[in-house]
């Protein structure tokens, strides 16, 4: 087996799961100027609600898919109208403090719904390969259904995003929203309605999300939300209001994951198990080194 | 005058503080227990109507201590009891064992009541509920319940997770409170680790290892090489360990090592996956949890990995056979376990699936808990024969104490060292979605012959 | 300064006010009943600046000696571990609410001072380290090299601002967590751990009962009394620093950084000297908290640590010391509080049959608080009291 084809072909399938983490956050950054700490709950949950309606329910897998993604849509729309919207004005940091808060509740509440048991969400790709690249007797470049799910769903899903925020009337309004809200109050936008929109948009990306990373042919149990905090290096190496940069910054993630994953253990185990989690925040640091800002962020202006 | 008030001030302090600091003087922690003599109100038990054969112990009397109370538990099942304290601190919610400790808590509640509904211990009830704290399985918050619950109780009757019993074993010898641990730590069985006060249940992941690795040669060909994957730490750790000394015992030198951890840390397990494809080891034996095992094992085998794979006792769950690695589970993969399944035919079996009504719990976490309460049964009935219910006499009562789980598990005889206390005997199953818990079981005890090869002084794993 | 000749300017009665050798004196019967009347800077400037706050100070100072000999061993133990808390919650509200940077990495700076601690003042285990020298020794320790590695790692943060700082900062937490796990000497390795420092204070064993007069020092009282003397030193200079020319300083940095530096405030050094001493604390914090906990793992110096560490800051006022001991108050007893009031609730249980899990009932109260109380009270629970304290200062005018 080929160990660096496979490697690259299944980071960029993480990569892009990470990516649409990201950019679930960049949505409700550029709208509402907040970091939704709650992300990882509203990602189980998507999660949970697949595996209800795929399997106990018994509905088709993409059907599935699309209510459990509206469900965890209308929670988060709910949670933003409930938690984020008192807190306008109020400052970066103590609105992430309430997203902390809102994160805590929504992770027991996964919990108590898990029950404990662990779950599969049925999905069609399951451990099925197909082969790239013929080696000697086996297959060299093997690669997973679902490395090639993620990375066209991801794609299709944040294509789609991108041409409704640049050409519907709601996207436009969002991007106003997004630049100003003042301004785009008084063009007579309705800035409550949009915050809310958004909110519902980024969770239902992160439960989206949660679906793909699920599908790995083994099991899901309430506490893999926590690996969804990984999307946050992502999300900062290109820069925490950019599009592109939550997207660059998740395949790139993604890979280097993937080929440290492969590569450290052998030569260079001094570094220690399970280092290729912590290379993320290394290549974020040495990014934030050279661009403070990371790869496609706007530039804080000062003025005094 | 105002600047050298403050430090005038400040200075007063000071000396009153040394002071009162040089009128210290050490003493000896007075006992804090109210020893009282209690009448043994089993005649009142008697009055009760249970079908259980009257207590034979005449008219002694029974000292009773902290923990126990002569009023009743609250929701008593026999109001005319008294009452004995036991305290559960285990993960209950939100850390990465929950999925097995909820189940286990669950069939310890399920076993006390049924003691209770046939009239108790010598005329006390158990109460398990009252005690019960989740730690979220780590050592601050297990720390902290325990020093809330420490004053009240008379035992622990499940301890969550062998650092945090460590954190607390300090305390736990001062106040001779014993406890039953949910963790499979070869250390328990060496009075330098465990002080006496652990009455572990089963064989440890070190013996494990050996004995699993005894029935795979036997059973599945010679062994040439060999791999081990784990968690850090006691579990991963004593489980590689074992292997070491099993390859050691028998001349293998090809063993690989994978550390990692759970998917919760690492996101996924393809690091491993490209480890042993790349060792290509005969066996590999898996001690992590069920979501790793099914990823290891399906990608491992989507891949055209050869060889088979034993799981500790952990990696087990049955929902394993809904998953894109089922098949690859039934075909390669064994479990290892201490004590009989849902299948078993032992009498403990039986009890416990009649605590259920035939229905099947969620997974395997409900033998576990069962097994555990047959020692701290024991352990209070002889403490009750010594007439001596306090602390100290249940930690002296551990010494020559021999429990038979009901044929659920081997027999163990508490209070020696190493192979005095060790058991080794492993029932190994094989996925099966028709089983009950989706695991076949075999019919007895396995032995292997390495186990006894191997010098068990001291614990495999070490914990600092 | 020379003594002025006599003035003209001040007739009759205010000729007192004059500044005389001696210092111009109001007499005590006008001084009385206005408590905000300074007639010096230094009386102005000072902590307890009012008769009130002087009182309830050493009321408070005399409950918090009593404390231990008045409630229960296991709330001893609990409220310990809230100072201990505090006093990394000082070190982070000093980086965070004073100076402005947001920090989650305040966890490896606790956790580097608990394994200094436990390298210095703790047994030596089959892998790991130690040099069982004295307990102050150790605390001497765990306060110095994680201001070293603070300083170290200011100049990389001083590049970066906001929320890229944070989630630096994270990073510094992430990579610090995986040096934990591989340096098994230090800290005893992944899963496993190690015991914090022995509790042996300048000779005297801490983990033994003492008898002073009629009174009884059990080891959770012990701990306590030395929790709470580091907290009042370590405090009153925190509360000190704020007031000075560096305070003052740090709240330049933190309003507009850009403006601060053209009034000619050191960036650089302003934010290093703010990381350095946040990481002292923290230090100080961690090697406290690891001698009460008994066992400290690589993993449980985590982002669920310094989010706790964040709600203690937020929660309980943002640059205030004293909100920081309320928020830990609040963090650490919270829990306790809640499993007290859910016995009055009939749909929980402790096992897993009912509406809700008890534990998980607990969880989700707190964090429902947490929400709460940043959304109702902007400046904290500190902000809460003061709102408390005018309200009866200036009754019956308090509207």
């Amino acid at each position: 087996m080929n160990v660096l084809p496979t490697a690259i072909i299944s980071g960029l399938g993480t990569g892009a799961v990470y990516a649409l983490i990201a950019v679930s956050f960049v949505v409700i950054f550029r709208a509402t100027g907040v970091l939704n700490f709650a992300q990882p709950g509203l990602l189980i949950l998507g999660t949970f609600a697949t595996s209800v309606l795929a399997v106990d329910v018994g509905l088709p897998f993409a059907v599935a898919v699309a209510l459990a993604v509206l469900v965890v849509a209308l929670l988060a729309a709910g949670v933003e109208r409930v938690a984020i919207r008192p807190m306008v004005g109020r400052g970066m940091f103590p609105t992430a403090l309430v997203t902390v808060g809102v994160f805590i509740v929504l992770l027991i509440l996964a919990f108590r719904l898990f029950a404990a048991k662990a779950r599969t969400v049925a999905d069609p790709w399951q451990l099925n390969q197909l082969c790239l690249a013929q080696g000697d007797g086996t297959c060299a470049v093997p690669v997973y259904h679902y490395t090639v799910g993620r990375v066209v769903v991801a794609a299709v899903v944040l294509v789609l995003l991108g041409f409704w925020l640049t050409r519907s009337r709601t996207g436009l309004a969002m991007r106003a929203t997004a630049l100003d809200q003042e301004a785009a109050m008084a063009q007579g936008i309705d800035v409550g309605r949009m915050f809310s929109l958004s909110w519902a948009l980024g969770g239902g990306l992160a439960a989206l999300a949660g679906v793909l990373l699920a599908s790995t042919g083994s099991v899901v149990q309430a506490n893999d939300a926590l690996f969804a905090l990984v999307a946050l290096p992502a999300l900062i190496l290109g820069g925490i209001d950019s599009f592109r940069g939550a997207v660059v910054g998740g395949l790139v993630i993604g890979v280097v994951t993937a080929v440290t994953a492969a590569y450290q253990p052998v030569h260079a185990p001094w570094l220690g198990p399970n280092f290729e989690n912590v290379v993320p925040y290394v290549v974020m640091i040495i990014v934030l080194l050279i661009r403070p800002y990371g790869l496609f962020g706007t530039r804080e202006v000062q003025r005094v | 005058m105002s600047r050298s008030r403050p430090t005038r001030a400040v200075l007063a302090l000071c000396a009153a503080g040394t002071l009162v600091l040089a009128g210290c003087t050490a003493v000896d922690d007075p006992g804090t227990e109210a020893e009282a003599e209690a009448p043994q109100p089993s005649d009142e038990a008697e009055d009760t109507g249970s079908t259980e054969e009257p207590q034979e112990t005449g008219a002694a009397q029974i000292t009773i201590g902290d923990g126990v109370t002569e009023e009743p538990c609250p929701d008593a099942v026999n109001p005319d009891n008294g009452c004995i304290y036991l305290g559960v601190l285990s993960d209950l919610t939100e850390g990465p064992f929950a999925a097995l400790a909820v189940p286990i808590t669950d069939a310890q509640r399920a076993y006390w009541r049924q003691v209770n509904e046939d009239g108790g211990i010598a005329g006390f009830d158990v109460d398990i509920d009252t005690y019960t704290r989740d730690t979220k399985y780590q050592a601050a918050e297990h720390a902290a319940a325990y020093q809330q619950i420490e004053p009240n109780i008379l035992a622990i009757a499940q301890s969550l997770g062998t650092v945090n019993t460590e954190s607390v074993l300090g305390d736990m010898d001062a106040n001779d409170i014993v406890a039953v641990p949910a963790s499979w730590w070869s250390g328990y069985a060496f009075a330098e680790n465990d002080m006496g006060l652990i009455m572990e249940t089963g064989y440890s992941y070190c013996t494990e290892a050996m004995v699993g690795l005894d029935w795979f040669a036997e059973n599945h060909g010679e062994v040439t090489s060999v791999a081990a994957v784990g968690y850090p730490g006691d579990y991963g750790g004593d489980s590689a360990a074992g292997v070491q000394l099993w390859a050691e015992a028998n001349g293998i030198s090809d063993v690989t090592v994978v550390p990692t951890g759970p998917n919760q840390v690492t996101g996924n397990q393809d690091a491993v996956v490209s480890a042993i494809a790349a060792a290509n080891p005969d066996v590999v034996l898996l001690a992590v949890g069920p979501a790793e095992t099914a990823e290891i094992v399906g990608k491992l085998a989507a891949g055209g990995f050869q060889g088979r794979f034993l799981g500790s006792l952990p990696t087990w769950n049955p929902a394993l056979l809904q998953s894109g690695a089922a098949q690859a589970l039934i075909g390669l993969y064994n479990h290892l376990a201490p004590t009989e399944q849902w299948d078993g035919t032992s009498e403990g079996v039986e009890a416990m699936k009649a605590s259920l009504d035939g229905e099947e719990p969620p997974n395997a976490g409900y033998i576990i808990g069962w097994v555990m309460n047959y020692p701290m049964h024991a352990l209070l009935e002889k403490a009750v024969e010594n007439g001596d219910l306090t602390r100290a006499g249940l930690r002296a009562a551990i010494d020559g104490l021999e429990v038979d789980f009901q044929g659920m598990a081997e027999p163990i005889t508490y209070g020696g060292d190493g192979k005095e206390v060790a058991v080794s005997g492993v029932i190994v199953s094989t996925p099966n979605p028709e089983a009950p818990l989706g695991v076949e079981s075999a019919d007895e005890f396995y032995h292997g012959a390495t186990f006894d090869k191997v010098d068990y002084a001291q614990a495999c794993s070490a914990t600092s | 300064m020379t003594a002025p000749t006599t003035s003209r300017r001040l007739t009759g009665e205010s000729r007192a006010l004059e500044p005389r050798s001696g210092g111009g004196r109001v007499p005590r019967s006008v001084r009385r009943g206005r408590p905000r009347l300074f007639t010096r800077y230094a009386a102005d400037q000072a902590l307890l600046n009012s008769p009130a706050k002087r009182w309830w100070t050493l009321a408070a100072l005399v409950l918090a000696l009593a404390l231990p000999f008045l409630v229960a061993r296991d709330l001893t133990h609990l409220v310990t571990t809230a100072i201990a808390y505090a006093i990394a919650g000082i070190g982070l509200n000093l980086l965070t609410g004073y100076a402005g940077q947001i920090s989650l990495g305040h966890p490896f700076f606790m956790a580097l001072g608990a394994y200094t601690a436990a390298v210095v003042g703790g047994r030596p285990g089959t892998v790991t380290w130690g040099l069982e020298l004295d307990l102050s020794l150790a605390l001497l320790a765990a306060a110095v090299v994680p201001a070293v590695v603070g300083l170290v790692v200011a100049p990389l943060a001083t590049r970066v601002r906001g929320l890229y700082l944070a989630v630096l900062t994270l990073g510094l937490l992430m990579l610090g967590e995986q040096l934990f796990k591989q340096w098994a000497a230090l800290t005893g390795g992944s899963g496993v751990g190690r015991a914090g420092a022995i509790p042996v204070l300048f000779g005297s064993d801490l983990t033994r009962t003492y008898a002073v007069g009629p009174l009884l020092v059990t080891p959770e009282t012990g701990l306590y009394l030395l929790a709470l003397v580091l907290l009042v030193v370590l405090g009153v200079a925190a509360r000190n620093l704020a007031r000075s020319r560096t305070g003052r300083a740090f709240a330049a940095v933190r309003d507009r950084d850009l403006a601060a530096e053209i009034m000619g405030v050191n960036l650089l050094r302003t934010k290093t000297l703010a990381f350095v001493l946040s990481s002292a604390y923290a230090g100080v914090g961690g090697a406290l908290l690891a001698i009460l906990i008994g066992r400290v793992t690589p993993e449980q110096w985590n982002i669920l640590m310094a989010i706790n560490l964040l709600a203690i800051v937020v929660i309980g006022g943002v640059a205030t010391i004293t909100g920081t001991l309320i928020g830990a108050a609040f963090v650490v007893l919270m829990p306790r509080v809640l499993e007290w009031a859910s016995e009055w609730l009939p749909f929980v249980s402790t096992g897993s049959d009912g509406l809700l899990n008890v534990f998980q009932l607990q969880s989700m109260l707190f964090g429902v608080l947490i929400v709460l109380f940043v959304i109702l009270e902007p400046r904290g629970l500190f902000g809460l009291w003061q709102r408390v304290r005018t309200y009866f200062r200036t009754w019956p005018f308090s509207y």
